[in-house]
């Protein structure tokens, strides 16, 4: 039974970071974009490394919370874990995801300061 | 064998909670393209960006709380127990919900806010003393 919540849980969490992945991928460009000033090949680099970097943090992490599940026994608790687990993966992901607009904002914020202290 | 109670409420109360979140969420970014469109006055590419980065924000956030809560730790025992605890759950996520709708709806308007105060800062015309 364990085997199988894993295949579930891997399948799962495997498509929504991905997915997730490209979205702020293709997204997230424009942002970047402003606050390079409009460096196109800049942008591309940077968006790129930040990618990897979100599959590599997300992807480990979700292979990490493998090592403590309990036993599972019956379809009941299958349920259960798999949902709980794949819910603690998703939240942390909207905490991310959260984080990564603040800091940006921020960034922005900090460029537009020093903007005006050139003037 | 008999029949499991938490299993039954495990399946009703999946597709209730993404329905939910779906149907809150749809409502939710689809009138709030104009809301964008005033903020980054009328900037078409980075207001859609905006919206949809938001939109999976909500998604995420949302759809994770509910499965982080899903988890019924007691055993129910009959039909009655099974409809009292899925309602709780589903109604304290439906509130949960309205909030988030709320603080969204907010950040919206302080952007608009924001926006417009940065485009035409308030006038201040200093004080006229007379002797």
């Amino acid at each position: 039974m364990n085997i199988a919540a894993y295949i579930i849980y891997l399948l799962l969490t495997g498509i929504i970071t991905i997915k997730v992945g490209q979205v702020l991928f293709h997204h997230g460009r424009f942002y970047i974009l402003s606050a390079m000033h409009g460096d196109e090949t800049l942008t591309g680099v940077i968006n790129k490394l930040l990618l990897t970097g979100y599959y590599l943090v997300n992807l480990g992490y979700a292979a990490l919370m493998l090592r403590n599940w309990q036993t599972i026994t019956t379809v009941t608790q299958l349920v259960s874990s798999v949902g709980t687990m794949t819910g603690r993966i998703v939240f942390s992901l909207a905490i991310m995801h959260y984080l990564n607009i603040l800091w940006i904002a921020l960034f922005g914020k900090q460029q537009q300061l020093f903007s005006h202290h050139k003037k | 064998m008999k029949t499991d109670f938490n299993l039954i409420a495990y399946l009703i109360y999946l597709p209730v909670i993404v329905v939910l979140t779906w149907y809150v969420a749809h409502t939710l970014f689809k009138n709030s393209k104009v809301f964008m469109l005033d903020i980054f006055h009328g900037k078409a590419d980075i207001a859609n960006s905006t919206n949809t980065i938001f939109e999976t924000g909500f998604y995420l956030l949302n759809l994770g709380f509910a499965l982080l809560i899903m988890e019924i730790s007691t055993e129910l025992g009959s039909s009655r127990t099974l409809l009292e605890t899925l309602s709780t759950k589903v109604g304290g996520f439906a509130i949960y919900l309205g909030v988030m709708l709320f603080f969204n709806l907010y950040l919206f308007f302080r952007g608009r806010r924001i926006s417009k105060m940065r485009s035409n800062p308030p006038v201040i015309t200093p004080p006229v003393f007379k002797a």
